[in-house]
């Protein structure tokens, strides 16, 4: 319950706060921190245009990807407060309700029967696998280190004592921002902001969609950003008292925040086709997060 | 009644739809044939039934005068199997009477037909009874032969023919190994019935017999590398023969192998190492492949291996947990597998009846000429995308019931203490079946996405039009039974539970009940399951109401100032899985053919450019075997040199050596 209000209320200023910044960044004026939450509101009081090649598929996949993102937030917990949802392998049914937002999201870029659209969906669908072994095995070594194979039963038993766990740490902050650059399509992976449909990725999907179907994707993003910010500021609030625990969370998106819109100042995009490589790079890190647990619990000897 | 009568009966049904058939007008036989297989269906489940619920029906057909003594034997693992089977060639019999209306003038072969898929789906059902080796071995032999000649029903195919005696040739190979196992048991014990196998088991080694026994039924099954019938088979077979063999035949490789792992005695850990490094490699291999081709069909195909993949997981995990004392993980492994090959006999047949539908309709089972068929087939569409995506093991459907079931008997063997290469086996198992389900789901957009979805890529001469009514139907009730499934996951794990329990030995499992807290998640992914989809519901519906208000207007795709786009410039599905293929070129081959442009071609003539995917196992292995295999019998090609005197000559020359043979005692 707390989870979610928090998530919903950081979703509220979390993409400002990247735009913000990278306005500051470059010299810039830039639009106010609400800004885009102004945008997904006009989007939502807007008419909608749908192309004559669409078909059913078109209509419901923008819902059922608001959808999955709504589920998949009710999993993730607030320190010792369970989430709305929270069984043992509960973060498998995360991963997987996400997929069914996604598989959707990528059949209704395919429904358009554009090229642009295509090419995206089929960058999406190939970013998002490489990204999927990464997750599983760093919520693997984390069930391993904790004995728990639930988000909140991980989170809670999750506590940092020695030097390894703060490297774990670490990693495993690092993964998680990762998968959060990939899963929104954001640089280094993706340049939102590019001006051609080439080299999109996730905006080219989304060409066609409009109206009320656009502000949830667009709000989608938004939470799916939030909820990723949540799940690293997990790894650290731990059972800390809500006192701590809040400010704790807000700092943590603040900070991710920031890290992204620092990013997007800073880097560019690294070259398609050696994109899907650096994902399954990312594996190689949860694998070294693995060995860190193994490590710390003594196996390796 | 009793079993046996029942069992009588039902080959007596056998028996009398195979001789009324012929007979019949041409124009009921098709009727006729569903009833017979419902009726065979109807008895054949009520001993599997009684199985379920604790009393195994047992008979002893004792001094027969081939076999000596056979036992036919239902317990529970036996009635799962049959149950799937009934409930599979039900649907397969009725979606076949839609799906064969166009091929109405060839009377004998289709009434053969008929016939043949009466006793298809009996040698299927005797398989799972039979306790016996010489007699499993026939009504295996008999399935196999009956399914060979269903695949060549199209026989003056070429293509088709070569399919079907390729897949015919590998059974046979998978029933040496058999042959072979049966023998070795029989000389070491001296009985053929299964229950020797298990006192084998319990005074040699496990580790040789067992792989002689995986080895024959893995053929079947579809492991790597002996999968490579079932890429050629499906797409060659009518459409409700190929979701028929890919729901269950392929299963029945599974059952023996669950068959023969519930007798081991001892080598658990080792043999379900094995079983899972196997396992998640066929996993991966078969849905890469499903991800490049573009026969339709062929990509069900691969895709079939996948999910043997998913169910070998199970098993292993299942293995290492009897190996490992661990009585949750070994409930878990195993009915994770059973559940699995539930659901895939479930949605695989869904699948390759709306594919099938499809290819009565435009006539290709190539997904490149198609796209768009969403607007003439609405309803095939909406039946392949929830096949599509309950084999991505989507929520709320039942693939995802099966797989997360597996996925936590994983993560007990990560986190269950075991040695160290144990974890990390477990762990490389939990990444390699995230990532085969994040590839079956490119795989699954893809093709759905370019059969349905955007505009028609080629002119079809026949417009598609949705297919008949009777050919839905067993789609529907396959779409509810998987909703079941995936809402209410657990009474069908309850089921698979209980077969479990009874089937594992006893010394290996602890009294250990499955703590509540494992049987509320099960529960859980139903409920949430159930809560995703009202949330879609109330969402679009949301969505409804503000867009009524909204000014809605169509226009063309955005085309980015294109103003002049054909169908051609859509996406394809060979560009939209091409990235992974190049990524993954040493397991999927790219095999391109075309000229290069020479120096001297100066005007621009007409060209070829052809790309297609190979198996990495059959180039590689197989055709370099069978390539130096014809090279080296080149040799010996004088033997058989087509001279009848020559052939005289050895017949003297064997006379001899035996008649000499026979004085000097050497024989």
């Amino acid at each position: 319950m707390l989870s979610f209000l928090l998530i919903v209320l950081a979703s509220l200023f979390f993409t400002g706060i990247i735009i913000r910044t990278k306005s500051i960044t470059s010299g810039r004026k830039g639009p106010g921190i609400f800004q885009p939450m102004k945008d997904v509101i006009r989007l939502f009081k807007k008419g909608a245009v749908y192309s004559k090649t669409t078909s059913i598929i078109f209509q419901v996949a923008p819902s059922i990807y608001f959808a999955s993102i709504i589920m998949a937030i009710c999993i993730i917990p607030f320190g010792q407060y369970k989430g709305f949802i929270s069984f043992e392998g509960d973060f498998v049914f995360f991963a997987y309700v996400l997929g069914a937002g996604k598989f959707f999201s990528i059949i209704s870029a395919l429904d358009t029967g554009s090229s642009f659209e295509g090419m995206g969906a089929s960058r999406e669908a190939l970013f998002s696998m490489f990204a999927e072994p990464a997750f599983f095995i760093l919520m693997g070594s984390l069930a391993l280190l904790t004995g728990h194979t639930s988000f909140h039963e991980i989170f809670a038993s999750l506590h940092f004592g020695s030097y390894i766990s703060y490297i774990l740490g670490v990693l495993a902050t690092f993964v998680f921002v990762m998968i959060a650059l990939v899963e929104n399509s954001r640089m280094p992976f993706d340049d939102p902001n590019t001006h051609l449909e080439l080299t999109m990725v996730h905006e080219v999907m989304i060409l066609d969609n409009s109206g009320f179907d656009l502000g949830m994707i667009l709000y989608g993003s938004y939470l799916k950003f939030a909820m990723y910010g949540a799940i690293i500021a997990n790894l650290f609030i731990g059972i800390a008292p809500l006192y701590l625990a809040i400010p704790i969370f807000i700092c943590t998106q603040f900070l991710f925040a920031i890290t992204i819109g620092l990013l997007e100042s800073f880097t560019a995009r690294f070259r398609m086709n050696h994109n899907a490589q650096y994902i399954l790079a990312l594996s190689s890190v949860s694998l070294l997060i693995f060995l860190g647990v193994l490590l710390m619990l003594g196996q390796l000897n | 009644m009793s079993d046996s009568i029942l069992l009588s009966l039902s080959l007596l049904i056998l028996l009398a739809g195979m001789i009324s058939i012929p007979f019949l007008p041409h124009f009921t036989r098709a009727k006729a044939h569903l009833i017979f297989v419902i009726l065979v269906a109807v008895i054949t489940s009520v001993p599997a039934i009684k199985a379920l619920t604790g009393n195994v029906p047992d008979i002893i057909i004792s001094h027969a005068a081939l076999f000596g003594t056979v036992s036919i034997h239902i317990d529970s693992l036996s009635a799962w199997f049959m149950l799937i089977i009934n409930l599979t060639c039900i649907n397969g019999a009725l979606y076949g009477i839609g799906y064969m209306k166009p091929y109405d003038e060839q009377k004998a072969n289709l009434s053969m037909h008929w016939i043949l898929f009466l006793l298809f789906q009996s040698s299927m059902l005797w398989v799972c009874m039979m306790q016996n080796g010489l007699a499993f071995l026939i009504v295996w032999e008999l399935m196999s032969i009956s399914s060979f000649l269903l695949v060549i029903f199209d026989h003056k195919n070429k293509t088709t023919l070569t399919a079907g005696i390729n897949y015919f040739v590998q059974m046979h190979i998978g029933v040496l190994f058999l042959v072979a196992a049966f023998i070795w048991v029989y000389f070491s014990e001296g009985s053929l019935e299964f229950p020797a196998i298990g006192t084998f088991f319990s005074h040699h080694q496990n580790l040789w017999l067992f792989i002689i026994f995986f080895v024959g039924f893995g053929i079947k099954a579809g492991f790597i590398p002996l999968h490579s019938w079932l890429p050629q088979a499906h797409p060659a077979a009518p459409s409700h023969i190929s979701g028929v063999m890919s729901g269950v035949i392929v299963k029945l490789g599974i059952y023996g192998i669950l068959r023969v792992v519930f007798l081991l005695r001892q080598d658990y850990t080792i043999i379900g190492e094995i079983i899972i490094i196997l396992s998640v490699l066929t996993g991966v291999f078969g849905i890469l492949n499903a991800a490049v081709h573009r026969d339709f069909k062929k990509m069900l195909a691969y895709c079939t291996i996948e999910n043997i993949g998913i169910i070998g997981i199970g098993i292993g995990i299942g293995l290492i947990g009897i190996g490992r004392a661990n009585s949750l993980m070994t409930i878990l492994g195993f009915t994770g597998a059973l559940l699995h090959t539930l659901n895939h006999s479930l949605f695989k047949s869904l699948l390759f009846f709306s594919a099938g539908s499809v290819y009565q309709q435009t006539h290709t089972r190539d997904m490149e000429k198609l796209g768009g068929l969403i607007h003439t087939m609405p309803k095939t569409a909406i039946l392949f995308l929830v096949g599509a995506l309950a084999i991505g093991g989507l929520p709320p459907f039942n693939g995802f019931v099966s797989e997360f079931v597996i996925y936590s008997g994983i993560l007990l063997g990560i986190n269950g203490s075991g040695p160290i290469a144990q974890t990390t086996l477990m762990i490389f198992s939990f990444a390699g079946l995230a990532l085969v389900g994040g590839v079956s789901m490119l795989a699954f957009t893809k093709c759905f996405g370019t059969i349905f979805l955007g505009q028609p890529r080629t002119h079809l001469h026949q417009l598609p039009v949705e297919v008949k009514r009777s050919m839905l139907l067993p789609q529907y009730f396959i779409l509810v039974v998987m909703l079941s499934i995936g809402l209410f996951p657990q009474f069908y794990f309850s089921i698979a539970h209980q077969i479990v329990l009874s089937l594992v030995p006893a010394t290996s499992l602890a009294t250990l009940p499955i703590p509540n807290s494992f049987l509320n998640s099960i529960a859980a992914t139903g409920q949430f399951s159930i809560v995703f989809l009202l949330l879609m519901t109330l969402i679009f519906y949301i969505r409804k109401r503000v867009s009524l208000q909204r000014n809605i207007v169509t226009g063309p795709t955005w085309g980015c100032g294109y103003i002049a786009p054909t169908a051609r410039i859509q996406y394809t599905g060979k560009s939209f899985s091409k990235s992974l293929g190049k990524l993954f070129n040493f397991i999927v081959l790219e095999k391109k053919k075309y000229r290069e442009i020479a120096g001297d071609d100066i005007f621009p003539v007409k060209r070829k450019h052809s790309s297609h995917y190979k198996d990495l196992f059959v180039i590689k292995i197989f055709n370099t075997i069978v390539d130096r295999l014809l090279f080296s019998m080149n040799y010996f090609k004088f033997i058989q040199n087509g001279k009848i005197q020559t052939y005289i000559l050895y017949g003297i020359f064997f006379i001899v050596i035996v008649f000499l043979g026979t004085i000097f005692k050497f024989i």
